[in-house]
């Protein structure tokens, strides 16, 4: 019984923190632009208002264009749940989660990509192109950031791994992950979430021809995935095994809203980059996550 | 009934087949699935703890006496050979009917036979010379299939390109096996670990094996051979023929021993394999190609496993040790890829026949908006798309956590083995992303969006003869992906029979967790589609044009075409994919006419052996203007060459 009540509360508790993130980020946005912004609960007005509105439909689509977001949404969410939350630990742990965790956020991005490229729109394609691209580089990275903490934690299981007091390398894998959370996320300098220009964008413009309910889906799977990879990264970083339960939920809370407090500094202050010049920097993301790996290596033949 | 007589039972059925195939296509096919059924079944009692079958007979056939054994690493083979082999024929059946083709359908179904009973042969020989004759003709009877549509002119200079390079590794293996029976004595295969000295012969049968198994740079012969063969052909060459190579591999290095850089070349060989084969079938635009490339990268994938399996059994000792258990994972792994990955690429490649069965053409920048014609094929491809790219929660990511895990493990342990785990990881990840972003294309140019051309708009399903035999290997793919604890005992028994320690049946607990996973995720992500669809089915459905910026009347040439899709991450590999472009920009005030061409060589085959081969033509073309008919030159030859003889020999005569 404790266990299922555990298990609702960890639901509930994903599903409804996301959609407060991209308004955190709204907001410190706007204040650093100087100007009032939207409400930081506007993600989720969005989210009511889009689930009670009818559906627009490509004359194209298959039913794979509504399965899709549906199926990417599960997988973001199954996802999630894998992840210990620092003392409450992991609704369930096994050996290779972590595995798991991964292929399940490429479930989602084949989804996604897949619905886009139902619609036969030259934009969606483009951005699913983009999409399944970049993220063979995220990819990379990811996996060199998980061996880095498989390394320093003689563990490759997610609960373990994300406990131990954070190595010498965990300012290298914070940068590296940090990138790879911008890329994975579509924010900038990677993506821009608010252009209309569809030339120009990912993620946006791969979800151009989704409406109603199943945009809802999407929206709040990728404010999940947001938030999944926050709270991943300071896992990664902080050393949340030493303290006190409350202690370590507070730091937690602390460190993903610093994160996303950063996704809002970053986003006012740098520029998108160009296209050609996003591949360089993802591979200094993998880069800095193959050096915190070889310091992991270092630390523990010492 | 214990192995042996099914096996004769199964036999016989394939020969009756091959018999009545030439008049009689229904008895064929009932004679060959009954075949292929008792085939399964005596590789299931195997699997499923049986003793290993042995006959010996007296009886010699080419001076050998017959030796015939079946254990667990052999049954693991032969049912995939019969399951493939089985639903291949049905197929068959449908595909490459009489009525379609009247001439080359009953050779066709003669080949078949005889390529089934030459592989069940090769599985079976545990002779040096029996092995090689099985396997001279199981080539054989590939390239009579492959080359069944003879008219064709790429088809034909696709079979001599098999046929060439089978032979090439054909002649590695006849000199491996002379070598060995001429340092043992004896045609006799079996275990010889002791035997220190024959180390060394590794090397021949990792380029014979390593060809037939289609390892990178020796896949030369793969893409085009596969592409070019009728699909079923196709499906059971890249599902089943190439593992076969991975067999003799297994068993090369399981009854001999190996020398110490082997697995590190196996772990580095699988990598590069499985990397670049998938960068290939990324920038092809053919789907039988692009299936073909991807058959590729899976080879490298189940050469990683088997490398680290290598690694670790040299590392530890036979037993169950820590430094072993990795490896143990690393070889179920690739065990099990074996099967899932000829499941589920004769699933695409049955798929990828029904769309040319449909359409007639393989370009996938001609098809596409064949779901609404063919939903049987497009959902079973898509399942197939899901599967292949490793995905949760279907069965190429169970084999592909395994193999993952065993190179953490290997990498937590921090033994030597972990230099080569930890760029295999990283490669296999980023494989892992490109062949996602392979499939995604494949799938969606092929079935989403507006028809190109007018052949992918009156496209029909396929008739249930082909869909049948898809809706069955999807089934089996779907049975592994949600219970893999299950298949655990299979493989682990497989693993024994490689490496006697290995022979824990109990499943790793986290497989079971993995396996339960699986079965929640598949129901939770069918519950939430048909949620979202009753949602969005409640309010009133408008259906409009594709949103393209506006634009209100886009034509199905708009749509993004494969070499867009693939531009970005093809890009990265153009040092390696050389491609090919011709642009004619539009030029003038009023531009006539403007075009891009993009074409992706074999680069291996035209850049690396086709100068080489060019220059053997040229030498050749040289001494043949020797010959040309006149008999006074003949003369003139035979006279300077008794003068030559005569002269070593008065020079020579004085010792």
């Amino acid at each position: 019984m404790i266990v299922f009540l555990e298990f609702v509360a960890r639901l509930v508790g994903w599903l409804v923190l996301a959609p407060l993130l991209p308004g955190i980020i709204n907001k410190v946005k706007a204040w650093v632009g100087g100007r009032r912004g939207p409400p930081v609960l506007q993600l989720y007005y969005d989210l009511a208002r889009l689930w009670q509105k009818g559906v627009v439909l490509s004359t194209l689509v298959s039913p794979g264009f509504i399965a899709g977001p549906a199926v990417a949404w599960v997988a973001v969410l199954g996802a999630a749940l894998l992840l210990p939350l620092g003392p409450v630990g992991a609704g369930l742990s096994f050996r290779g989660d972590v595995l798991l965790l991964i292929y399940l956020l490429a479930l989602a991005r084949f989804c996604t990509a897949w619905a886009a490229m139902e619609t036969g729109s030259a934009f969606e394609g483009m951005g699913a192109a983009r999409e399944v691209s970049y993220a063979v580089l995220a990819e990379a990275a990811i996996i060199t950031a998980v061996l880095a903490l498989c390394v320093h934690s003689g563990s490759v299981s997610l609960a373990t791994m994300l406990n131990p007091a954070a190595g010498a390398g965990a300012v290298l894998l914070a940068a590296g992950l940090f990138a790879v959370l911008l890329a994975e996320n579509c924010r900038v300098p990677f993506d821009d979430p608010n252009t209309h220009l569809e030339l120009t964008m990912i993620h946006e413009v791969m979800i151009l021809d989704h409406s109603g309910p199943p945009l809802a889906a999407i929206l709040h799977g990728a404010s999940i995935k947001l938030l999944l990879f926050a709270t991943l990264l300071v896992e990664a970083v902080v050393p949340l095994g030493g303290l006190s339960r409350p202690a370590a939920a507070g730091v937690l809370a602390a460190g993903v809203l610093v994160v996303t407090v950063g996704v809002g500094l970053v986003e006012s202050l740098l520029a998108r980059l160009a296209f050609r010049r996003v591949p360089l920097l993802l591979t200094t993301a993998f880069l800095l996550c193959l050096f915190a790996l070889l310091v992991a290596w270092k630390g523990g033949a010492a | 009934m214990t192995p042996g007589p099914l096996l004769l039972f199964a036999a016989a059925g394939l020969t009756a087949g091959l018999v009545a195939g030439r008049r009689h296509a229904p008895a064929w096919l009932g004679f060959t699935l009954a075949g292929a059924v008792a085939a399964l079944v005596a590789a299931a009692q195997l699997l499923l703890g049986g003793a290993p079958w042995e006959w010996r007979s007296e009886f010699a056939v080419a001076g050998q006496p017959l030796h015939l054994r079946l254990d667990a690493l052999g049954a693991l083979f032969l049912a995939l050979v019969a399951v493939v082999g089985g639903a291949g024929s049905v197929y068959a059946h449908g595909y490459w009917s009489d009525r379609d083709y009247p001439q080359s359908a009953p050779r066709g179904r003669l080949w078949w036979n005889t390529l089934l009973l030459s592989l069940g042969a090769v599985l079976l020989s545990w002779n040096g010379l029996h092995f090689l004759i099985a396997w001279e003709l199981f080539t054989v009877a590939a390239f009579f299939l492959i080359t069944l549509e003879n008219q064709r002119r790429d088809v034909r200079a696709a079979g001599w390109l098999y046929l060439a390079a089978s032979h090439l590794g054909t002649m590695c293996l006849f000199a491996f096996f002379a070598a060995l029976a001429a340092r043992t004595g004896s045609w006799e295969l079996g275990p010889m670990r002791e035997r220190a000295d024959l180390a060394p012969l590794f090397w021949l049968a990792l380029v014979g094996f390593g060809l037939k198994a289609g390892m990178f740079p020796l896949h030369i012969w793969l893409p085009s051979a596969h592409a070019n063969a009728p699909s079923h052909v196709s499906a059971i060459m890249s599902g089943v023929t190439i593992k076969l190579g991975i067999y003799g591999l297994l068993r090369t290095a399981g009854w001999l021993p190996v020398p110490a850089a082997a697995p590190w070349t196996l772990i580095v060989l699988g990598a590069v394999t499985a990397l670049l084969g998938i960068a290939f079938a990324l920038a092809q635009s053919d789907v039988k190609r692009l299936l073909a490339y991807c058959s590729v990268e899976n080879i490298g994938i189940i050469l990683i496993g088997l490398g680290g399996a290598l690694l670790a059994a040299a590392d530890g000792s036979t037993s169950l040790t820590a430094g072993a258990a990795w490896g143990r994972l690393a070889l179920a792994g690739a065990l099990l890829h074996v099967w899932n990955h000829g499941l589920f690429k004769s699933l695409l490649f049955f798929g990828a026949g029904s769309v040319l069965h449909a359409t007639g053409t393989r370009e996938m920048s001609r098809l596409g908006g064949l779901w609404r014609a063919m939903p049987w094929t497009a959902s079973l491809f898509a399942l197939g798309a899901v599967a292949i790219s490793g995905l949760p929660p279907l069965n190429g990511f169970v084999s592909e956590w395994l193999v993952y895990l065993g190179l953490f493990d290997a990498v937590t342990s921090r033994s030597p083995a972990a230099w080569a785990a930890l760029p295999a990881a990283i490669m296999l990840g980023v494989t892992g992303a490109l062949a996602l972003a392979t499939f995604v294309k494949a799938g969606s140019l092929i079935f989403l969006g507006a028809p190109r051309t007018a052949a992918a708009r009156d496209a029909h399903e396929c008739s249930p003869w082909m869909r049948g035999p898809m809706v069955a290997v999807a089934a089996a793919c779907g049975a592994i992906a949600l219970a893999p604890a299950l298949c655990w005992p299979l493989i682990a028994r497989a693993a024994g029979a490689w490496q006697p320690g290995w022979a824990d049946l109990t499943p790793p607990a986290s497989l079971f967790t993995l396996g339960g996973m699986q079965v929640a995720l598949a129901l939770l992500a069918f519950a939430a589609g048909f949620a979202l669809w009753r949602r969005a089915r409640a309010d009133d459905v408008t259906r409009q044009l594709t949103w393209d910026c506006g634009y209100v009347v886009p034509t199905a040439r708009m749509q993004y075409t494969s070499d867009s899709f693939a531009g970005i991450a093809g890009g990265w590999f153009a040092w390696i994919l050389q491609p090919q472009r011709r642009l004619r920009r539009p030029r003038g005030l009023f531009p006539e006419g403007a075009s891009r061409m993009e074409r992706v060589p074999e680069t291996v085959l035209e850049r690396l052996i086709g100068p080489v081969a060019a220059v053997v033509m040229q030498a050749s073309l040289a001494v043949r203007r020797l010959q040309h008919g006149r008999l006074q030159y003949y003369i003139a030859y035979v006279v300077v060459g008794l003068a030559g003889l005569g002269t070593l020999v008065v020079l020579g005569g004085g010792s």
